[in-house]
Formats: C-alpha cells, structure tokens, sequence
C-alpha cells in the first residue's frame, strides 16, 4: 500500500516495463477498502523542472471530482543524457455518501534528452482503455491550456491549431483563460435575459474592464466575446490602450483596458446610451456584485459567483463540461490580431 | 428540459453559457409561507440557487400567509430555517442580499382586501424590482383553502399579465383524494389558470436519477432492442423507508400508501420506465407519452384487487435494532385504523410493448432500510450449455435514492478448469464517477417553473387517469363485503408474507434491497 498518497508525494517508484504489473499489484491489495474509478485519461504535460510534484498536487485535487487515469510527464527535451522514470500512485477521497474510498491512478514519468522522443508511446501504452494508434493527436479529445501564459500568443496559437488540423477526430480546444471568464460572463449575459434589454446592444457607447497585471490577454479575450456576440468588427488601431470596434451600423464602441491590482478581471462596466452595466468583484473576493442604472440612479445590487482562479478550480470547470467551444473560437478571432 | 419550453428572443450573450431554459425575472408568491415547506424545502431551494447564481437578479420572494408579521421577522425566520435545511452552507454576504428580496404579505386566504393589496404590492415591486409583472403564485397550503385562494387571485386580477409578461401557478400534492376531487380541483384551478400556467408538482421528477431514466434509455441504444416484452420478464419498483408516521398520522390516515405514494411517485416512475420515445423533449410530448402509460394500466375489476394488490400495516417491531410502535399505536391514530401503510402490486401495461410483462410496485413505510428503486428484470438465457442450471436473471437496476446510480447483473465464468457461471455486477455510482453533488429536487423544479419548462410537472390528464386506476383499488378495499384484507407485518420486515406470494405465483421473488 506504499503507493496509496495524500502528500503528493510521486508514489512508488516502477520501472518502465513494470508499471501495469505494479498497478494491478497495488488495486489488488486494496480491494474491498477502495474502489477505482475513471471517466477521463488526463494527461498533463510540462517542461518546467519540478512541475512533476506541483502537477501531481494538482491532479490530486481535480480527481475529487473527475475521476481519472492521469499521466503526468515532465520533460526536459534540451538535457544531453537520457533519463526515463516512472512512478505510480493512487489519489483516494471518501465519497459524497461516505461509505467508499474512491480513487483515481496516477503514472508520472520523468523524461530528460533524446528519450523524450518517446513520449507518444510511452503515453499511448498506458492510456486508460483500448490503444494503439501511431498518431498522438489521434488519440486526443480534448486540448486543456491556459493563454493567459503565453508569451507569444499568435506562435502558441499557430501551434495548437496546426496541431488540432493534423487530427482526424474532432479535437476541443478549452483555454483555461476563457474559463476564467465563465461568471463573469454569465453574470453580464444574465442583463439581458429578457427581450426588453435587447435594444440596449444597438446602443452600445463604450465599456471599460479592469484587469491585474498579467492578464491583459483575459480582458481581451472579454472584448472579443463581447464583440463576435454582437456582431462587432475590432479596428486594427488602438488609441491610449483602448480597443476600438465598430458595430454593424457603424457606430464605434471603445473598450478601455485599465491595468489595477487584484483579480484577473476586476471590473466590467458596459455602457449603452442609456444604461450602465456593471459586474464587479464584491469585497468579499470570491462573489461578483451586479448592478444596471442610468447615471446617478440609487441601484439594487445583487451577488453572483464570481468562480476561482486557482488552477483546480479552472480544470475542474473545464471538464465538467462539454461541446466544441464554439463561442471561444469566434471570440478568438474578433481579437486574434490585438492579443 | 431543454431550450424548447417557452423562451423569449434568444439572449446573444448566453450563447454557449447554458445549454437550460434561462429562469425569466419574476415574483414568486408562496401561500402557506409560515409552514413546513417553504422553511423546508422552498426556501433554501430559492438560496442555492441563488448562491450558484441560477437565480437572476430581479427576483421577488412574496410570503401570504395569516399569521402577524414584518418583512424582517419574516426574514429571521427564513435564515433560521435555511440555516438547518439548506444543502450547501449559508453565507452571510449571499443571504444578506437574498433576503432583500423577500417580504411578507399578512392576509387571511378568504380576505379579499389582501388581494387587492397584493396586487399593489407586486406592481411596485414590478416597478422597484425590475420583476417585469411576472408571476409565479406558489400553493403550499393545505388543498382545501386552494379553491378561496384562486378564486381570490381572480378577483384581484392576479390571473391575468400584461402583454409580454406570465402568471403561473405551482400546485403541490396531494392533487385531490380520488378522480373526482382531482377533477373538482383542475377545474377549480383552470377557471383561475390555463393548463399551460399550471405546473402539478412532484418532487421525485425533480430528482435528478429520475431524469437520468430517460438519458438511460434514449442515449443508450444497446437497451432500446430489448426494452420489450420479448426480453424483460418483469419490473418491479421499491420505495422502502424505515421511518413510520412522523406526526403526520393525521394526514396519513385519511391517505394510505396508495394515494400517498403509489397514484403519483411510483406512477411516475414507471412512465418514465415504460413510455415510448418522445418526439421531441418538449413538455408536451413528454407528457404525452406518460399518459399513454397510465391509460394502458390494465384496470382491475373489483374482484381482481385481492389477487393483485396486497395491503399491510405496520405492528410493532424493531428498526435498527431500536424497538417501535405499530401503526395503531401511534399518536392521533385510531386504534382500528385500516389505512394501509405498505403496498404491493402486480400491475400489467396493456400495450405493445409491455404485453404480459408483469410490474411489481411496493412502498412501505417501517420496512428495515430506506431505497428507492427500480429493477428490470431480463428473461433467462435458453437453459442449454452451461446456462442449463442457472437461476439468476440479467438485471437493470436504477436507484434512485439514496447512492443514486445504475447496476447491471450479469453471469461470468468463475476462473478454472470447470464452466461455472456466477453472477456479477457492473455497477455505476453517482457519487463515485461525478464529484459534483446533484441539486435537490425542488431547486430544478423551481428553476423550471421560472423558465416556462413544465416537462417535469404533471399534466391534469396523467393526474386524473392515474386517479382512476387507483380508485377501482380503493373502492374495493372500501367495500362492506368482500373487501381484501389487511395484513400486518411487524416493523423492520419486507412487508406481509402476502406481499411475497403475489410474485411467487408468477415464479419471481422481491429483489433484495
């Protein structure tokens, strides 16, 4: 029972031709007390040295609440030697009716020089259900990143869609950046519920959101949504830091981006010729206060969600749900260029 | 059920956000809001959904009740309540803001006066709230003041909405006594209400197992070819709860298991069972195939109901191992009451499909464990080769509470030499594969009811066709002569011995629970 951790520690260390043997060794000896579950084979990949322990942390809170076979590889491409290792480990909770241990297996590996090469199949020969294929894309549902680390969007993005063409199969991508945006969206769309608001989007002036430092692109990828949804057009320029766009019947909609310390999005106001609207961070931190009201009017605020965000919290929104993400892609491309 | 119910003009900005009916702004005013559900169960369920932020905004919560007392009594109350009974933590900054947006309105149900003031109330909180004059009129009183209410409603003119806007009434159960009082109620509600404003409640359609009967079956096409006679040998539905009257032996004297139960819960449960594919999801033709199901029902004839429906009593006993009272000797019940507390019965579906596949329905209250549950049960394998000895069936078990989840049995070989075939189980937990716990019931229904989505509501012909196949029952069990008996069974048993003899003359035996 080695394996079975809650410290993150990596687990037992396995060599590479024994992991499904030591595996079936570890569910055997604890059968009964602990039931093994899986949905998803969730492979995270990094080149950061260390990220393998960080990682591990990670998946052993996500497996919570999504039950999965994770493989987690760190990778040092540029290192000379070759280094392979592997370890395995279990991530176990209680489940919600209390009565079973319910845990999700992890296999991480430690990869340093040319071997790295071999990542496709040592991935393939350990995913949770039926291999084989040649291809690793092949083999991928779903691509999970976060944009908002990328330090040149246009190559990274370039990639995962080169990436996502070579594939046969449909291949979602889910950018852990316009999860972030989730609430805060729902929070500005629910404004608008009801046909009677509908005349507002002709009426659109300008808006102004506010980001922290480091997530300019969040604040775009907000424009851009804001923008493919009402059928908004971005202007290549941009004048003081504010993004300009133009409607379909030509009027202008500036969004000023303001930088200020806190959450990613700090505060979104919206403003049509006659109304604001506004989604802000409540003091408490973790909800958003909502308000409309012409200039000077006394408004009624009310709490929202304002959602994490933590990393967890980012993924485990993510895999709950499911679709093509269409709405991210054309908010994307509203705003491919200014990102 | 999904983005067919009555939705306005799409919202451009929701696109991608949800994939359900928005809930529309509205006031929802709740009669009978002193008592036990809407401290219960309508209270918190409005909280979490606020704080998951499935309310919106401009939502006004209007308490009519007779008792003396301000919005801001009204207000602790609720927070007390909500505090006990909600399923996820109050929070103090969420409730704070949620509790502006309930009041209380003090008005006898037979008070015309309190209408009027109501209707005042509502249009400025139209104007102050942005509640957009839609309305949502909550009835958790007892059934007998439903009629002073509606007729109240219309006086003041509460019916009726300006253009663009909705009234809607949410009525809980029971939905009368017998065919006839739920006839005399629909009526007394549509001369107030369209069908298409009245939304019957039943929690257990809320559950979200429940619904996951129709994914099961229409998402899953390795069970649609043999979801018929030529493969299920029967079906048999459980509701088990160890708990007995409760203090509520003065209602459920003059109900029974059978009308408390069976005439909507179990009912229910089985449409969804058995009804054909839908159409579409629409409230509509959803509800129209439930019906098909309780108007196949074979009836029985009055001298049938013996051989085919058994009632028992609790006596005295033990749960737990803790000893209990019987039914006669709790508190406000006669000494010779003869209201059922357990029942059982063998029902058949006279379609197409279900032809002489027997169902078996038990409910029972004091029985030794709390399960819900529905078991399909697939005929044998031919009785050649090794399946010649065989005794076990494949069985389809869906639980719906608790450890909600799915279990199929199926026979494997037993590793060696020999061909020996046991049974074993693939079994699907809720809570094992989704780490999200699921919403009670009374959150989705209420989401739903401000969404204009009535497919998990019951439409007024399910409830007066499942009315008269339980009322041949009861008239026969009401009958001088000649009436089936009642038979007791001692607290933390399976129910009457009779109970097990009505599926062994079919050759089936109760599932184990």
């Amino acid at each position: 029972m080695a394996a079975i951790t809650e410290n993150y520690s990596l687990g037992l260390q396995v060599q590479l031709d024994k992991i499904d043997s030591e595996l079936k060794k570890l569910w055997a000896e604890s059968q009964g007390a602990m039931t093994r579950a899986s949905l998803v084979n969730l492979a995270v990949y990094s080149e950061v040295p260390g990220s393998l322990e960080k990682n591990t942390q990670l998946i052993a809170k996500i497996a919570e609440n999504h039950a999965c076979r994770a493989i987690v590889i760190e990778a040092d491409c540029k290192a000379k030697a070759n280094r392979v290792e592997a370890w395995i480990s279990a991530h176990c909770h209680v489940s919600r009716t209390g009565s079973q241990q319910i845990c999700s297996d992890q296999i991480s590996f430690l990869l340093e020089g040319p071997c790295t090469s071999l990542l496709p199949s040592i991935v393939f020969s350990h995913l949770d259900s039926e291999p084989m294929d040649p291809q690793l894309w092949a083999w991928v549902d779903r691509v999970i990143y976060d944009s908002q680390r990328w330090k040149d969007f246009p190559e990274q993005m370039r990639l995962v869609e080169s990436a996502r063409k070579e594939a046969k199969q449909r291949i979602v991508l889910c950018d852990l950046n316009w999860t972030r945006l989730d609430k805060t969206r729902s929070a500005l769309a629910q404004f608008f519920d009801h046909p009677t608001s509908h005349h507002h989007f002709a009426k659109m002036k300008n808006a102004r959101i506010d980001f922290a430092p480091g997530f300019r692109s969040t604040a775009v990828l907000f424009a851009g949504w804001l923008a493919a949804q009402l059928h908004w057009n971005a202007e290549k320029t941009t004048r003081n830091g504010a993004l300009q766009f133009v409607d379909s019947s030509g009027h202008k909609i500036d969004i000023e981006l303001r930088e200020r310390n806190g959450e990613p999005i700090g505060q979104i106001a919206l403003n049509s010729r006659e109304v604001e609207f506004v989604v802000a961070r409540a003091k408490c931190g973790d909800l958003l206060e909502v308000s409309r009201g012409k200039p000077g009017e006394k408004r009624t605020p009310q709490l929202m969600p304002a959602g994490s965000n933590d990393p967890v919290s980012l993924m485990s929104e993510e895999l709950m749900r499911g679709g093509p993400h269409y709405v991210y892609l054309h908010a994307l491309n509203c705003v491919r260029e200014l990102l | 059920m999904n983005r067919t119910a009555d939705q306005p003009e799409a919202n451009p900005l929701r696109e991608g956000l949800s994939t359900r009916a928005v809930p529309q702004p509205c006031s929802i005013v709740i009669f009978g809001a002193t008592g036990d559900l809407t401290h219960r169960k309508l209270i918190p369920a409005l909280y979490n959904l606020a704080a998951d932020g499935d309310l919106p905004p401009a939502v006004a919560i209007i308490g009519f009740a007779r008792r003396e007392k301000n919005d801001e009594q009204f207000r602790a109350e609720l927070e007390e309540a909500t505090r006990k009974f909600s399923r996820q933590a109050v929070r103090d900054e969420i409730w704070k803001t949620f509790a502006q947006s309930i009041f209380y309105h003090q008005s006898e149900f037979g008070d015309e006066a309190g209408y009027k003031t109501l209707a005042k109330r509502l249009d400025k909180i139209d104007k102050e709230r942005g509640t957009r004059g839609n309305r949502l009129f909550y009835f958790a009183a007892a059934p007998d003041q439903f009629e002073s209410i509606l007729k109240h409603l219309k006086a003041a003119g509460l019916n009726e909405t300006c253009k663009g806007s909705w009234a809607r009434v949410i009525v809980e159960k029971p939905f009368g006594t017998d065919l006839a009082s739920a006839r005399e109620l629909n009526r007394i509600v549509r001369s107030s209400f369209a069908e298409d404003q009245t939304y019957r409640i039943d929690h257990f359609l809320g559950k979200e197992t429940a619904q996951n009967i129709l994914v099961l079956r229409f998402a899953n096409a390795i069970f649609a070819p043999l979801w018929n006679t030529h493969y299920i040998d029967h079906v048999q539905i459980t509701a088990a709860e160890t708990l007995g009257v409760e203090g509520r032996a003065g209602f459920y004297e003059r109900a029974g298991a059978l009308r408390d139960m069976v005439q909507n819960h179990l009912l229910q449960l089985l449409c969804l069972v058995a009804m054909e594919p839908p159409m579409d999801l629409s409230a509509d033709s959803i509800r129209d195939e439930k019906v098909k199901i309780v108007r196949s029902l074979r009836r029985f004839a009055q001298s049938e109901v013996a051989t085919n429906v058994v009632r028992g009593q609790y006596a005295e006993g033990a749960i737990n191992g803790k000893p209990v009272i019987g039914y006669r000797q709790e508190p406000n019940v006669k000494p010779d009451s003869e209201t059922e507390t357990f029942v059982a019965l063998r029902l058949f579906i006279d379609d197409w499909r279900w032809a002489d596949v027997p169902i078996y329905m038990r409910v029972g209250k004091r029985l030794p464990k709390s399960a819900t549950e529905i078991s399909i049960h697939f005929k044998k394998a031919p009785a050649v080769l090794f399946n010649k000895d065989l005794r076990d069936q494949n069985v389809l078990v869906i639980r719906i509470q608790p450890d909600e989840g799915i279990a199929l049995r199926i026979h494997a070989k037993v590793p060696g030499a020999s061909f020996r075939v046991e049974p074993v189980k693939m079994d699907f937990h809720y809570g094992t594969s989704f780490g999200k716990a699921s919403p009670e019931a009374y959150e989705r229904l209420l989401l739903d009811a401000m969404s204009g989505d009535a497919t998990l509501f019951a439409r007024r012909d399910e409830v007066e066709e499942a009315w008269a196949f339980i009322d041949v029952i009861e008239h026969a069990w009401a009958a001088k002569k000649g009436a089936p008996g009642l038979f007791f069974y001692p607290a933390g048993s399976w129910g009457p011995e009779e109970a097990d003899d009505l599926l062994a003359r079919d050759g089936h035996a109760w599932r184990r629970l």
